[in-house]
């Protein structure tokens, strides 16, 4: 061995140094170790609490489930709103989701067109974070389970089944019903801070918003309570399990039953064809409406898919305007309709009906010709003929000796100039003129404030100032023909299985019984005298039973020197309403009718009471009693006298009401009436 | 005893036989405790299934304990001959990678000669310990404090951290530096320049930082600084590690059933964030215990180092122990939100074998330091060299 090159004494050294240095480092490790001890006692066991939290953030989440919508069904149960399955596709906003090649996935998968593709994008771009974003609905089973089966690889897509809204009916309840739509900004801006609302429900991309009528009114009725499905994500965001026992079931919406039927409302709109105006069916017993039907129509399922800016436009810029509810918002002249309510004020005033007033064709008043539609006039005329054959005269000289206040009291107890509370809105009250409207309507112009004696005739035959609507109308005739109650409509049956207060709890009507007797048989006239001027219209073929009516005509501007007022030739928006009302059995009146044909041409037989005949046939034959009564077999000649009087027996409305004929129970109510005796 | 009484016998130490006994078998224990452990891990976060980690995992310990224990038997002056060749090989292997390897996830660190495939700077590791021991073991207590000396071991350190920086692999550099670092500090540098030094330190990192770093780095130093700024993006990663390791609480949500590790909110789950998995699962009982397994290992390593009576043998064992360490403390700070997120795995844990192999082959390094501490290292030629 060579020297040494370190001698003892350092090797010593370095051993010495090596060792407190080491032992040093060592020290400092442990204690590394020790703080990382601390570090782990810090989050594991003080705020081990906070830190479970959020994994359980992590790892669970609870998808909202929207609840079925409530169904809505006519008085007889028949479905007019329900809701189908659909298969939905959609795309969950992320932060790492590249939509551009998502969408080209699925472009193989399901037909994604370039507009769609857009729209998708520009959704997705617009969407709050984690917010889902429907790509497409209705898809077919085949789709479905095909992007289903890829869904592994498609992290960001979900496909599942939702339920939409249908409207068996298409365009026969749009208006009542109304439709359901996606929530706009402005739904999600006035349900902000509504504690009443689900807001999370409001932003589920399958929850629909009612719009229009029913399903607007009612729509927190309708809408039910959302549920939760209880899942275990991954990071990815795709679902690993489920958690069944965690489920939150959601709440169905409540069921409304209307009063409306089926079958009645879809006769009325057929019946309707290219015309444009309303119907309203009305039960005279207990106020229900039976039918209230509005036309043109449009189909509400297509507002539920959404529609598109050309569709709308049509259907907004047609003249016709479909999307008008006629027989709540659409306020029209009654015309001759009005003259029963007028010989009710007369009668009420006083007015003996039997004095006969000479109708020439026309008369003078006022330093002007008022012509009465017949240009040869009706010769002497009381007021049963004066109703059955409308004559004007008659009621321009009866209507000044009333006045106007008088008129309008009786117009307002017939109800008109009100609005009526069934449930749902858009009602136009229109305009019962007196001389305190005058005062009202004419502030600026005190030159105008008082009533000239030279509107009063107009008044009388249901012109001037006066409009109503078609419900009102209806109301109107029902009150008439009930003869004692002033009947209030109603058109929700029941709320989620609650009855609604019926309309038949209300006061008397301030008229005599003898007076209404008296008018009712002007109407019959009308209906059933080979002169009334609808005769021919109104005969509804029904055995026994009879209807009675009163046709009106509204002027939409002044004949005065124009000629033809039939209406040939005339282009649309300038012929005459075309009004007509009428209940029946005119023997124990059961069910009001009230037709507004706009632009209909002159004369309500000629547009209305054909239409009226048909909605009424419809209701009647539905109706178990009537119907009995119609099919008891006619009496033979040789027949027994008994069976005569029997028959005429329900002539009497206590007696017919209360026992029933014999073959009245065996008779199922379950006949179809819209394939009935023609 | 019997065996011990033998030992003294000339020559007798250089048997086979008692080289093999005198291996440290309780740290060979511990080991195989802690690599089973993070074997029972990865099988678990795979969903119960030895596929795909946990079997090769302990396959590889299992090669890699061979290849440890075939070391411990190499003679220290087998060591001692090698130090410098290998240093200088990896060197070589770390221009090499600069100037052909493989670029994996932005860096280029992987270099492939035949059908192996591995990392420079692994052999870096072993290689700077090996020199710098060397080195040291021929140099004066006086001139290890403080003289111009010590510019040859700083240039050693130099070297394959700036080349190992480069890559940029800033993780391992520290790590290469902090090692060697430690070593001088061990072979009795003076405090004076270890104060400058740390002084230094002080001053010019914050402008490295902001300045020096590539944009990814600097933004895992920010973001710890402030891991609620963005949790779903930079802080993500620490604050998914730190959500697993709270919700474990005292005893964990139990064996596969950590919903961090499983549902993939956790990322790295396998590698470098395996220690939050465990925690995960087994709560602050089963982190305690990993962590006391850790602080035995390094304790025996360090025992293992200052019984040996050559100075060769004493700096290159606590070298090892040191990398070993410095990796257990930054992964653990790092998992446990004190450090910034870098690239290093947990030794013997986590799933990977390149850092895996490095750590047994030190430990052989180790266990040779026990099994030959009586053995006399000797240059045989001068003080240097």
């Amino acid at each position: 061995m060579s020297e040494p090159s370190i001698f003892f004494f350092e090797v010593n050294e370095r051993q010495g140094v090596f060792h407190r240095r080491a032992f040093l480092l060592g020290g400092f490790t442990g204690l590394g170790l020790l703080a990382l001890g601390g570090r782990l006692a810090q989050l594991q066991l003080v705020e081990a609490q906070r830190y479970q939290k959020l994994s359980a953030g992590n790892q669970f989440n609870y998808r909202l489930v929207p609840p079925p919508r409530g169904l809505i069904l006519d008085r007889n149960g028949v479905s007019l709103a329900s809701n189908r399955p659909n298969f939905r596709l959609m795309i969950n906003k992320d932060k790492d989701l590249d939509a551009e090649a998502v969408l080209t996935d699925l472009a193989k998968l399901a037909p994604i067109d370039e507009a769609r593709r857009n729209r998708v994008l520009k959704e997705l771009a617009r969407a709050p974070r984690k917010a889902p974003v429907v790509v497409m609905e209705d898809l077919s089973w085949e789709e479905f389970s095909r992007i289903n089966i890829r869904a592994p690889e498609l992290p960001n897509v979900t496909a599942d089944m939702g339920e939409v809204r249908v409207y068996p009916f298409g365009g026969a309840f749009a208006h009542v019903i109304g439709y359901v739509a996606k929530v706009s900004d402005r739904d999600l801006k006035a349900a902000e801070g509504d504690t009443t609302q689900d807001q999370e429900l409001l932003h589920h991309p399958g929850f629909r918003i009612g719009k229009q009528g029913v399903e607007k009114a009612f729509d927190k009725d309708l809408r039910g309570r959302a549920g939760a499905t209880k899942t275990e994500v991954d990071a990815q965001g795709r679902v690993v399990r489920l958690d069944p026992a965690g489920d939150i079931p959601p709440t169905p919406g409540k069921e409304i039953r209307l009063t409306l039927d089926a079958d009645i409302q879809n006769r009325a709109l057929e019946v309707m064809g290219d015309e444009s105006g309303a119907i309203v069916v009305m039960d005279i017993r207990t106020g229900d409406l039976l039918c209230m039907a509005s036309a043109p129509s449009f189909d509400a399922n297509r507002f539920v898919k959404g529609l598109s800016g050309a569709e709308y436009k049509a259907l907004a810029e047609y003249e016709r305007k479909p999307l008008l509810d006629k027989s709540l918002t659409g306020t029209f002249p009654p015309g001759s309709t009005f003259k029963p309510t007028v010989g009710l004020a007369a009668l009420t005033a006083g007015i003996d009906p039997e004095i006969r007033i000479n109708c020439p064709g026309s008369w003078y008043y006022g330093g002007r010709v008022w012509r009465c539609w017949e240009k040869g006039g009706h010769g002497p005329q009381n007021m049963h003929d004066a109703i059955k054959n409308s004559c004007d005269v008659y009621f321009y000289q009866t209507s000044l000796k009333v006045g106007p206040d008088a008129i309008a009291n009786a117009a307002r107890a017939m109800g008109f100039g009100q609005l009526f509370d069934i449930g749902i809105p858009g009602q136009k009250k229109g305009n019962v003129p007196d001389r305190a409207w005058k005062k009202r309507a004419f502030k600026k112009n005190p030159a105008n404030q008082v009533w000239f004696p030279g509107e009063t005739p107009s008044y009388g035959i249901g012109q001037g100032a006066l409009t109503v609507n078609a419900l009102q109308l209806a109301v109107m005739t029902a009150r008439l023909a009930n003869g004692k109650k002033a009947l209030n409509p109603r058109l929700i049956k029941s709320v989620g299985g609650v009855e609604q207060p019926s309309g038949a709890a209300v006061p008397d009507l301030p008229f005599s019984q003898e007076h209404l007797e008296y008018v009712r048989g002007g109407m019959a006239a009308v209906a059933n005298d080979v002169r009334g001027t609808a005769y021919r219209q109104s005969q509804l073929g029904l055995g026994d039973v009879q209807m009675a009516g009163k046709t009106g005509t509204a002027q939409v501007r002044s004949y005065d020197g124009v000629a033809n007022r039939k209406g040939t030739g005339t282009i649309w928006r300038l012929k005459d309403h075309n009004l007509f009302v009428a209940f029946a059995p005119y023997d124990d009146p059961r069910y009001a009718v009230a037709v507004i044909i706009e632009h209909g041409g002159m004369g309500g037989a000629t547009a209305g009471a054909p239409r009226a005949r048909e909605v009424m046939r419809v209701a009647l034959l539905k109706d178990p009693e009537i119907r009995a009564r119609i099919e008891r077999p006619a009496p033979l000649p040789e027949a027994a006298p008994e069976d005569i009087m029997e028959g005429a027996a329900p002539e009497d409305p206590v007696e017919g009401a209360a026992p029933p004929a014999p073959d009245v129970a065996p008779i199922p109510p379950t006949t179809t009436p819209q394939g009935g005796p023609q | 005893m019997t065996l011990s009484g033998g030992l003294t016998r000339p020559g007798e130490r250089d048997r086979p036989v008692i080289k093999f006994m005198e291996v440290d078998w309780t740290f060979c224990l511990v080991l195989a405790l802690i690599a089973g452990t993070g074997g029972l891990m990865l099988f678990s976060i795979a969903g119960a299934s030895w596929e795909p980690w946990a079997d090769r995992h302990l396959l590889r310990f299992g090669v890699y304990f061979i290849i440890m224990i075939a070391l411990a038997m190499c003679d220290l002056r087998w060591w001692f001959n090698a130090a410098y060749p290998i240093y200088v090989v990896g060197v070589l292997l770390l221009i090499a990678v600069d100037l052909v390897g493989d670029i994996s996830l932005g860096a280029q660190r992987w270099l492939q000669v035949g059908p192996l495939r591995f990392q420079p700077s692994e052999v870096m590791k072993i290689g700077l310990v090996l020199a710098l021991a060397r080195f040291y073991h021929g140099l004066s207590a006086d001139r290890a404090r403080m003289s111009w000396w010590l510019l040859i071991p700083a240039a050693m350190i130099g070297v394959p951290f700036l080349l190992v920086a480069k890559q940029p692999d800033l993780g391992t550099a520290i790590l290469l530096g902090a090692t060697g670092g430690a070593i001088m500090v061990l072979a009795g540098l003076s405090w004076r320049i270890i104060a400058a030094m740390g002084a230094l330190a002080a001053v010019a990192v914050p402008p490295f930082i902001m300045f020096g770093l590539h944009d990814y780095q600097r933004n895992r130093i920010l973001t710890f600084m402030n891991p609620e700024k963005d949790p779903s993006g930079d802080g993500y990663h620490i604050l998914q590690s730190k959500i697993a390791l709270g919700s474990g609480g005292l005893l964990g949500k139990g064996f596969g059933l950590g919903s961090q590790s499983q549902l993939n909110f956790l990322p790295e789950k396998q590698t470098d964030f395996i220690f939050a998995t465990l925690a995960e699962e087994f709560g602050f009982v089963g982190c305690f215990g990993v962590l006391f397994l850790y602080g035995a290992v390094i304790f025996m390593a360090l025992r293992i180092a200052s019984i040996s009576h050559s100075h060769f043998g004493r700096l290159s064992a606590a070298g090892v122990t040191a990398t070993f360490s410095l990796y257990v403390l930054i992964n653990g700070a790092m998992v446990m939100g004190l450090a910034p997120v870098v690239g290093v795995p947990m030794p013997m844990l986590s799933y990977g074998g390149t850092v895996m192999l490095t750590v047994m082959v030190g430990f052989g390094l180790v266990q040779s330091v026990r099994v030959h501490r009586y053995t006399e290292v000797t240059s045989g030629k001068g003080s240097l060299v």
